[in-house]
């Protein structure tokens, strides 16, 4: 049993607390989701769970945790505490230390106290239940965004505490492999353990878990069945419509046959695609089945090795990348991969400077993406959905005819992928062509004209939405 | 793309000896190459290097490296150049002909000299470490350096150097291609592509400061640091003997021609 009392936590150097006056129970043997808009305090509520707030940070809290039958503060440090809870990261590469996924997991099973022939087996085991066994002696680098999260949770599992918490460490997987974690820890849980699990698709999580808390501004806002919670999630957002179909205009991209190799390996197997002028298309698929590497030729990132493939007009092979991009952006999966500046004005202005572009429409472009007001933040202070919707505004302040968005809602709450909707909308109303990457089938189904199915480098589906 | 410093596969006389043998081979390389200051026996040095490199199947890994090193080794021996003048003036690096400055930058032999020394050593000591890292797999290096009774926390730190320097190189490669995404073209000539990492190395050094918190959170909550000493004996071979034994007949012959001047 979890005995959280009045808690509340603010960090060192900050006037404001990040958790305020949380309280909750979470039995032995039980499921919880948490959820709630990024910048919430969902992480920091994991951090006060796990230990780390008491034993390693140095801010200040008021009320009180009690794990295990003893409050926090008893415990003699992290290192006791990791006896009997474990927290899986969202940063799963951060969380990977050893060399190859099989060291990563063999050297928490040692740590757990098996001996070498116990250990061994239950190698075998955790790799054959989250199905990597076929990673085991890959080195992390060469991981996939999923696949490094799934060791992650292999290697957290591995050592078999009693409380297993989970931040956010679903995030970059498919909808297959997230089916597969949720059974894994429902089991857990009903072999006793106690799980707690931060999660933004709750809808696919509902099934297996028993609880679910909404937290939002730090506090516990709603609380009940993850159903109940859900409900009360939906009934404050206006109700998501399907869009209607748009009539195809002119075509922006058009590639026929398009191959592209990583050594022997064919990233992309003969793809046909085209995006016409308003068109939103979805790509889906399995993590690995090729997405990223095909939306990587339309700015010219990558060269097609087989295959003919046009932009705007313009052929890409004898073009760069600095041409390319002049009609095709490229949003990221991780905004952290572009934000550089100090301020969020620099860094709009950044992309309008490299291609001789006039400022003036930068607080129009802050306007539309939801961050006016916020000019001169720094952008690190800005929450993950605001952060996502900054990345998005460098690059629709360019103002190119096609954007591509790898993606764009990975550890955003509902509200904030529906914002991130609707831009897109908004973006495809003016005649812009949208490729969005997507691990989330039902905005991909509300929101997008063609929803195209990836599988081995090829398309295997697609579905007139 | 090609990782540095990662472990390669295979079967070559590096590959079959003990860990602890090449440590004491890179060791003794490393202290040779700091207590000699003979640009031929630095040289040699070099040359011994490779060819055990080449003799173990990893000469290609270490040739293509070359490029890399030439690059460094000619800064070093400019910026010794511009910042130590010893000895007689060879050349002016500003010809005598432009008018007021003519004439400055003088560069002289001592400096040339000390610069090539530098530079020299710094290969043998990157090639030597190299060529240990290189044929050994980070679990037994980790395991030797345990049974070499070394801290812990030293060998997490070894161990993690190593292990994201590959994720490094991606991620620099990942948010270059985001800044190209954004219209960013990196400056013609040395100036415009220092002015242009920017973009590049501020986000690589932010995002690496968010993962080494979360690095130092999983290192305690997976308790690591209460990991034992091992206490594996250690078992070598005929040939880390040959290998052990060329080392210090190296060691003797350059400690000879130091202190003898042979």
């Amino acid at each position: 049993m979890i005995r959280i009392d009045h808690f509340g936590y603010t960090y060192r150097n900050r006037d404001h607390p990040v958790l305020r006056d949380i309280s909750l129970s979470i039995p032995e043997g039980s499921m919880i989701i948490i959820t709630g808009p990024s910048g919430a305090g969902k992480t920091t509520l994991c951090r006060a769970l796990s230990g780390i707030l008491s034993h390693v940070y140095t801010g200040t809290s008021t009320g009180s945790i009690v794990i295990a039958g003893r409050d926090m503060m008893e415990y003699d440090g992290i290192e006791e505490l990791s006896h009997t809870v474990s927290m899986v990261f969202d940063d799963a590469d951060a969380q990977l230390i050893f060399t190859t996924v099989g060291e990563e997991v063999m050297t928490s099973l040692e740590n757990s106290g098996l001996s070498k022939q116990e250990a061994e087996a239950e190698l075998v085991r955790i790799l054959d239940l989250l199905e990597i066994s076929h990673l085991a002696d890959r080195a992390p680098y060469t991981l996939s965004g999923g696949q490094k999260q799934k060791a992650a949770l292999a290697a957290t599992l591995a050592l078999g505490t009693q409380v297993l918490i989970l931040d956010e460490a679903t995030s970059e997987l498919d909808e297959e492999a997230r089916t597969l974690i949720f059974s894994i820890l429902r089991t857990l849980a009903d072999d006793g353990k106690t799980i707690i699990l931060v999660e933004h698709m709750i809808d696919e999580a509902a099934a297996y878990a028993d609880i679910c808390v909404l937290v939002e501004e730090g506090a516990i806002t709603a609380s009940g069945t993850p159903e109940d919670v859900s409900r009360i999630i939906r009934d404050a957002l206006p109700p998501i419509t399907k869009r209607p179909r748009k009539a195809g205009g002119a075509p922006l991209i058009e590639a026929e046959g398009l191959v592209h190799c990583y050594g022997d390996l064919r990233a992309v197997d003969g793809v046909d695609f085209t995006l016409h002028k308003g068109e939103i298309i979805a790509i889906v698929g399995e993590n690995g089945s090729g997405k990223t590497t095909l939306v990587k030729h339309f700015n010219g990132l990558l060269k097609p090795t087989e295959g003919t493939l046009t932009i705007a007009g313009t052929p890409c092979n004898g073009h760069s990348i600095p041409v390319l991009s002049r009609h095709t952006g490229l949003v990221f999966q991780n905004p952290d991969t572009m934000l550089f500046e100090d301020t969020v004005r620099k860094e709009i202005a950044f992309g309008l400077k490299n291609i001789g572009k006039d400022q003036s429409s930068i607080g129009e472009v802050l306007e539309e993406v939801g961050l006016a007001g916020k000019e001169e933040t720094n952008p690190r202070h800005l929450s993950r959905g605001e952060r996502q919707r900054l990345a998005l505004a460098c690059v629709v302040a360019m103002g190119q005819e096609v954007f591509v968005l790898d993606e764009p809602t990975t550890g955003l709450d509902l509200a904030e992928s529906l914002q991130i909707m609707e831009i897109l909308m908004r973006l495809s109303d003016e005649g812009h062509g949208i490729v969005m990457i997507t691990h989330n089938p039902g905005l991909a189904c509300a929101f997008a004209d063609r929803v195209l199915k990836m599988s081995n480098g090829k398309f295997i589906a697609a579905t007139e939405a | 793309m090609q990782e540095i410093m990662q472990y390669i596969p295979g079967n070559g006389i590096f590959h079959r000896i003990h860990p602890i043998t090449k440590l004491i081979f890179t060791v003794i390389l490393v202290i040779l190459a700091v207590m000699t200051s003979d640009p031929l026996l630095l040289g040699f040095l070099l040359v011994v290097v490779f060819l055990a490199a080449w003799a173990g199947g990893l000469g290609r890994g270490l040739t293509e490296q070359i490029p890399l090193l030439l690059v460094l080794g000619v800064m070093l021996v400019f910026f010794t150049v511009l910042t130590m003048p010893a000895g007689g003036v060879l050349f002016p690096l500003i010809p005598t002909a432009v008018p007021f400055i003519g004439g400055g930058l003088p560069v002289t032999a001592g400096a040339l000299l000390f610069g090539t020394i530098l530079s020299l050593r710094f290969a043998v000591m990157l090639f030597a470490f190299q060529l240990l890292v290189v044929s050994t797999k980070p679990a037994e290096l980790v395991t030797t350096l345990r049974q070499l009774k070394m801290p812990i926390d030293y060998t997490l730190m070894f161990l993690i150097a190593l292990r994201f320097i590959p994720t490094l190189q991606r991620e620099g490669i990942r948010i270059s291609e985001a800044q190209l995404a954004r219209g960013y073209a990196p400056g013609d000539g040395l100036m415009g592509k220092v002015r242009g990492l920017r973009p590049v190395i501020l986000p690589l050094i932010l995002n690496s400061l968010g993962k080494a918190d979360t690095l130092g959170l999983t290192i305690d909550m997976r308790g690591y640091r209460r990991g034992k000493a091992e206490t594996g004996s250690i078992s070598v071979g005929a040939l880390d003997g040959v290998v052990l034994s060329a080392a210090l007949v190296l060691a003797a012959g350059v400690a000879a021609i130091q202190i003898i001047g042979l």
